[in-house]
């Protein structure tokens, strides 16, 4: 089937059109083998390159590129008397062997350029200067309907004298996900199956990303009225329609109630609190729930924990005191509802004792220039550069001379170390005691392409000229800090919406650029002016996004289509819940309060500072353990990412029959044991327990059998353990939904 | 075609990238060019570092200080010696492939660990290199995520002991591919009477029927909600759960951790120590259907009952320890090498004996052999691996190799390939970059 399909694509190009005149090496031959994939990271690209020919990445230097092809190798590669003897051709439509495999046949377009620009000499352009100076790609983001299931895609090159060219055949394409639709050399999308993905289009330097959508022929949805309250619905249900998606109803009072607790708080609302609010007539009884549980500590603790896992808030290279200080630095800033770009600042220019100064603990922990400056850009901006420290970032704007000019920020940073007694005098990455962060007004980044220091250069902003002993991290402090900075009210409102919503506008939600575009960028739009029209403020944009119906949505509908789209929020998100929201309710469940090692009893998992350190054996005790087996991170990434909820056989055995959770159900005095004492009654404690863990009262089947099983047992207590081990392992439980 | 084998990238990208719909499942995105040789592989990994002078590269003619303790011995292949203190492997030398020409630059336990777990160098020598989710995977995690075994079985299984020194050694986990990709981990020791798979073990208040009253009722209860219906995460997880319950009321992958099923003249044939009824539980898993096994030589990297690495410190007895250490490797490799054999699973099991580096050369001062990364061995045998070959020679004092080249990511392609894995098939980590799964060449000299 492989091989019919390479004959049919063969054949395809049998008809196509003649070539101009001269060709052009940079216009074509470089987007010949762009187009080819010769110079991608897996292939010749490749930093060693491969089979001994290495062309740059994505031919971002064709000048270099035109002297590996036509001097290197004693010139094997490319044969200007006999033109179809040349390696690349050979290589390319496998005359002989090549690893890469055939890439063209020898009756293509393809092999048509590269062949008429070796006969005729293999000369660079004759009109230097020529330049690419945009791409237009149409359509931009087309929506088809069944039974509509292709279309052309057309590109046109501006170059800089003012030409245009049609460069639809010389254009490489790739699509960013797998199975949705396929492309044909000619520009042609055809559907493969009914969905959503991006294509990227890319000519020389430019790269253009298309969304493209296949829907089913599905009956346009009747969209809920009165839904003007918040933009954010505006947004949210027109791409909908868009995208005939028939929004989930809104969610019943009790999962409301339950998923607030748990996204605000990340605890479970308690069974007296579960009565009250269930109870109460109010129309605005959920705003007024919003604005309560934002006030309370737990909020702020929760949140921390979130930045904390962020800021890299973590016991070996802080110690204990320093997490401890960091940890109730950055709850204090999130309770006070300190704007996020002035709470960004306090940590980018920190300086000081990193006990008396809790934000200097950022730079503590992280001691190497450019990890500082791959954290910051990722925290702070949304943008992961790490490529660029090696090549030209191959997705993206950033080249290695923004990366070392951006690194040029954070080479000024020095560590006073007033005492260190770590435990493993081998351990460089250990510290236990102060120490200061302090900057010099000499320290340099070498760029590895230059070979000399790099200038400080914000990404994407224009910098201004610094004197030599300019205090750079108050500068970039500030550029950070600026209302006017483009990227980060962007990367926070995005990490809100995550938080909340389950995935990023853009996701993954560190990672903008122009090729991974966002789902609703009018949304996005508006959600960035909403946090700056609330002085930058956490509570306010939380607060913005959870009274929409769109945060209200249920998670569950009866329309298929509804429940198999994942991108633009037509119910709500079904996640596991995160290891310290499980364990401390399955602690509040059972009232059994669980010990983390070196802390006092009674602490929640969300208050603990931080975990222990990672990679030593014997430090952990099964609370620890439990924790990290459902992906509690151990803070040595910048990334939410480093959170894991996938799920696993592990949890599934620890959940079952795992010493922390039998231990729990067990325990003589835990809820079961306090209610049998008290006398009451099964019904009354299946009440009970079901307020407890699920905020919900049982339904009348579950509540005949449940009764039914607990009255028949010979075991009244064990009978219980049965009741509530099945509730700690129900769906409803293990889920924010 | 002329004849060219059509790889991956030409199926993917002929004619640019994505021309031909880009559909095929990852699976066959990751089939090698090669026929799978081996079902799968044991990873025995010899912790600490073994000497390759005491072992497979004897040098009987070297001054004292770098022949060492022994003498050298004859083996089954013409003009090929091993250390006097392995007969047995020397007399079956004509059943395996030695490299002896492997080398890096990592002289620390933590960071040369990692290296030979994942076949990935350490950006820095760093004796306590720190793990993170920024390393790269183990060799048995890609092979669940790219090739995973049967279901109801484990892909990739490791025991009996987290291996670290001052802290944990990187590579024995899943890394970024996620905990799903994590090897089911015994940290128990097989040679005891009362060895068995805690997770597979119900707690003392736990019998089987309460277990199944409980799911009767924890069905009442997920009945209620729409949640299963509709909610692939739910599904998710429900799926894990039926395995798990499976896992733990029947009978069939526990029974793999039985090792009371085996033979006494089985079981004694390993040996009874924890390393050597850890040779046999690999076999027996492997039997069962994993395709990685990680067998652990020892906890920590020296000193009496563990690792290779005689320095000689603080007055060891270093004659003693290789006393030890000795007679087991010429024990258990022949042990079950034979029993693979016999049971006809060697042609299809590739089993690979190697160490995160060897020794010095010299006898140091402290009377013991330090760190030596620059040449060292490995044993591969069967799965592929060419029966009585030795690839590469090292210099006079077994210093530096003289003949051939191989690195530890080569020794990682060449076990991906024996697998029928492509080595430069992608994975992705946790910035979605994309890495190839081995970043070397497979050794085709010691492939049939």
């Amino acid at each position: 089937m492989v091989r019919f399909a390479l004959v049919c694509c063969a054949a395809s190009f049998v008809n196509s059109s003649a070539i101009a005149a001269d060709v052009s090496f940079e216009r074509e031959v470089m987007a010949v083998l762009s187009r080819a994939g010769c110079n991608s990271g897996a292939c010749h690209g490749n930093l060693n390159g491969k089979g001994g020919l290495k062309l740059t990445l994505r031919g971002e230097d064709a000048a270099l590129d035109l002297a590996t092809l036509t001097r290197d190798m004693l010139a094997r590669r490319t044969d200007r008397n006999r033109p179809d003897e040349s390696l690349i051709l050979l290589k390319a439509t496998g005359g002989v062997p090549h690893e890469g495999g055939i890439r063209f046949s020898k009756l293509s377009p393809e092999y048509a350029i590269l062949q008429d620009w070796i006969a005729r000499g293999c000369l660079p352009d004759a009109t230097a200067g020529l330049s690419l100076t945009r791409l237009d790609v149409s359509p931009r983001n087309p929506i088809l309907v069944e039974p509509a299931d292709r279309f052309p895609v057309k590109a046109v090159a501006h170059f800089s004298d003012g030409s245009t060219r049609d460069v639809t055949g010389l254009c490489a394409f790739e699509f960013t996900s797998t199975g949705i639709a396929s492309i044909t050399p000619a520009g042609e999308v055809i559907r493969e199956q009914t969905g959503e993905t991006v294509l990227l289009v890319r000519y020389l330097t430019e790269m253009v990303p298309i969304r493209i959508v296949f829907l089913p022929d599905r009956p346009m949805p009747e969209m809920p009225l009165s839904l003007t309250k918040s933009p954010i619905d505006r947004f949210v249900f027109a791409q909908l329609r868009e995208m005939r998606l028939q929004p989930a109803p809104l969610a019943a009072d009790h999962i409301f109630l339950r998923r607030a607790y748990l996204d605000l708080l990340g605890v479970l609302p308690t069974v007296e609190e579960a009565k009250a609010f269930l109870a109460d007539a109010d129309p605005n009884k959920r705003e007024k729930l919003i604005d309560a549980l934002l006030a309370r500590p737990e909020f702020a603790e929760f949140w921390a924990q979130k930045w904390s896992d962020l800021l890299r808030n973590e016991v070996k290279a802080l110690d204990r005191k320093g997490v401890a200080v960091f940890y109730r630095w950055i709850a204090g800033e999130i309770a006070a509802d300190r704007p996020l770009n002035e709470f960004a600042r306090d940590i980018l220019a920190a300086r000081g004792s990193t006990y008396t100064n809790p934000p200097a603990n950022f730079w503590r922990a992280i001691r190497d220039p450019l990890q500082r400056s791959e954290s910051v850009a990722q925290v702070f901006l949304g943008i992961r550069v790490g490529c660029a420290r090696c090549h030209n970032h191959p997705f993206d704007r950033w080249t290695i001379d923004d990366y070392y000019g951006f690194a040029a920020f954070f080479s000024r940073i020095e560590y006073r170390v007033e005492e260190n007694n770590k435990k493993d005098k081998l351990d460089k990455h250990e510290f236990v005691g102060e120490q200061w962060v302090l900057a010099n007004r000499t320290g340099e980044m070498i760029s590895p392409r230059t070979k000399l220091a790099a200038k400080p250069r914000f990404l994407g902003a224009a910098t201004p000229e610094f004197a030599a002993n300019e205090d750079r991290l108050a500068a970039l402090a500030d550029w950070v800090a600026s209302p006017e900075n483009a990227f980060f009210a962007r990367a926070q409102v995005n990490r809100i919406w995550l938080n909340l919503m389950g995935r990023g506008l853009v996701d993954p939600n560190d990672d903008f650029r122009a090729t991974n575009p966002a789902t609703n960028p009018e949304l996005l739009d508006w959600l960035v002016a909403d946090f700056k029209a609330g002085g930058f403020r956490l509570k306010h944009s939380i607060k913005s996004v959870m009274l929409s119906d769109t945060y209200q949505l249920a998670a569950t509908s009866r329309e298929a289509s509804t429940m198999g789209d994942e991108l633009h929020h037509s119910h709500a998100r079904i996640a596991p819940l995160k290891a310290e929201q499980l364990l401390d309710a399955l602690a509040q469940v059972t009232e059994v309060p669980v010990q983390y090692t070196g802390y006092p009893l009674g602490l929640r998992a969300n208050q603990v500072p931080a975990p222990p350190q990672s990679g030593r054996r014997d430090v952990s005790g099964m609370s620890e353990r439990f924790l990290k087996a459902f992906g509690k991170p151990d803070r040595l990434l910048t990334c939410e990412c480093e959170r894991s909820d996938d799920p696993g056989l592990l949890q599934a055995f620890q959940m079952i029959t795992g010493e922390m959770v039998n231990g729990l159900v067990l325990t003589p005095n835990n809820r079961i044991g306090r209610l049998l004492a008290a006398g009451k009654s099964d019904a009354e404690m299946l009440d009970e327990f079901y307020l407890a863990a699920l905020s919900r009262r049982p339904s009348d089947a579950e509540a005949t059998k449940l009764l039914a099983y607990v009255a028949s047992a010979k075991d009244r207590r064990a009978a219980w353990e049965d009741v509530l081990w099945a509730l700690l392992n129900s769906k409803e439980f293990l889920l924010r939904r | 075609m002329n004849g060219t084998p059509l790889s991956r990238r030409a199926v993917f990208r002929v004619g640019g990238a994505g021309l031909l719909g880009l559909t095929y499942p990852q699976l066959l995105a990751a089939r090698a060019k090669h026929k799978a040789r081996a079902k799968a592989v044991i990873f025995l990994h010899q912790w600490g570092g073994p000497g390759q002078q005491e072992t497979f590269d004897p040098k009987p003619d070297a001054p004292d200080n770098v022949r060492g303790w022994y003498k050298a011995t004859q083996t089954k292949l013409p003009g090929i010696l091993f250390g006097e203190r392995i007969p047995k492997l020397a007399a079956m030398a004509d059943k395996f492939t030695v490299i002896r020409c492997l080398q890096h630059t990592m002289k620390n336990h933590n960071s040369a660990g990692y290296y030979s777990l994942t076949g990935v160098a350490p950006a820095t020598d760093d004796q306590r290199l720190r793990d993170s989710l920024e390393l790269f995977p183990a060799y048995g995690s890609i092979v669940d995520k790219l090739a995973p075994a049967a279901k109801g079985v484990a892909s990739f299984v490791s025991f009996p002991h987290v291996i670290a020194d001052g802290s944990i050694t990187p590579g024995q986990h899943a890394s970024f591919l996620g905990k799903g990709h994590n090897p089911l981990f015994v940290n128990q020791d097989p040679s005891r009477p009362d060895f068995r798979l805690p997770e597979l073990t119900l707690p003392e208040n736990l019998n089987v029927e309460r277990l199944e009253n409980r799911t009767d009722l924890l069905k009442i209860i997920d009945n209620q909600s729409d949640l299963l219906e509709s909610s692939l995460v739910a599904q998710g997880l429900d799926e894990n759960y039926q395995k798990a319950v499976t896992m733990l009321t029947s009978p069939r992958f526990k029974q793999a951790f039985d090792l009371t099923k085996e033979s006494k003249k089985t079981r004694d044939a390993y040996g009874h120590s924890t390393y050597g009824q850890s040779c046999l539980l690999a076999r027996r898993v492997v039997e069962a259907g994993a395709k990685f096994v990680n067998v652990y030589y020892a906890r920590s990297i020296g000193g009496t009952g563990n690792g290779w690495d005689y320095h000689g410190f603080r007055g060891e007895n270093v004659p003693a320890r290789l006393d030890e250490l000795l007679p087991m490797a010429d024990q258990t490799l022949p042990a079950l090498l034979n029993d693979l054999e016999e049971r006809g699973m060697l042609e299809s099991t590739l089993v690979v004996w190697v160490g995160e580096f060897w020794r010095t050369p010299k006898i140091s001062s402290n009377g013991g052999r330090d760190h030596w990364p620059q040449c060292y061995c490995a044993v591969l045998a069967g799965g592929g691996a060419k029966k009585g070959a030795v690839y590469g020679a090292s210099d006079r004092i077994g210093a530096y190799p003289t003949v051939g080249q191989a690195r530890p990511e080569d020794l990682a392609a060449t076990m991906f390939e024996a697998l029928g894995l492509d080595p430069d098939s992608e994975i992705h980590d946790k910035l979605n970059r994309p890495l190839p799964i081995a970043r070397g060449k497979p050794i085709r000299e010691v492939l049939d």
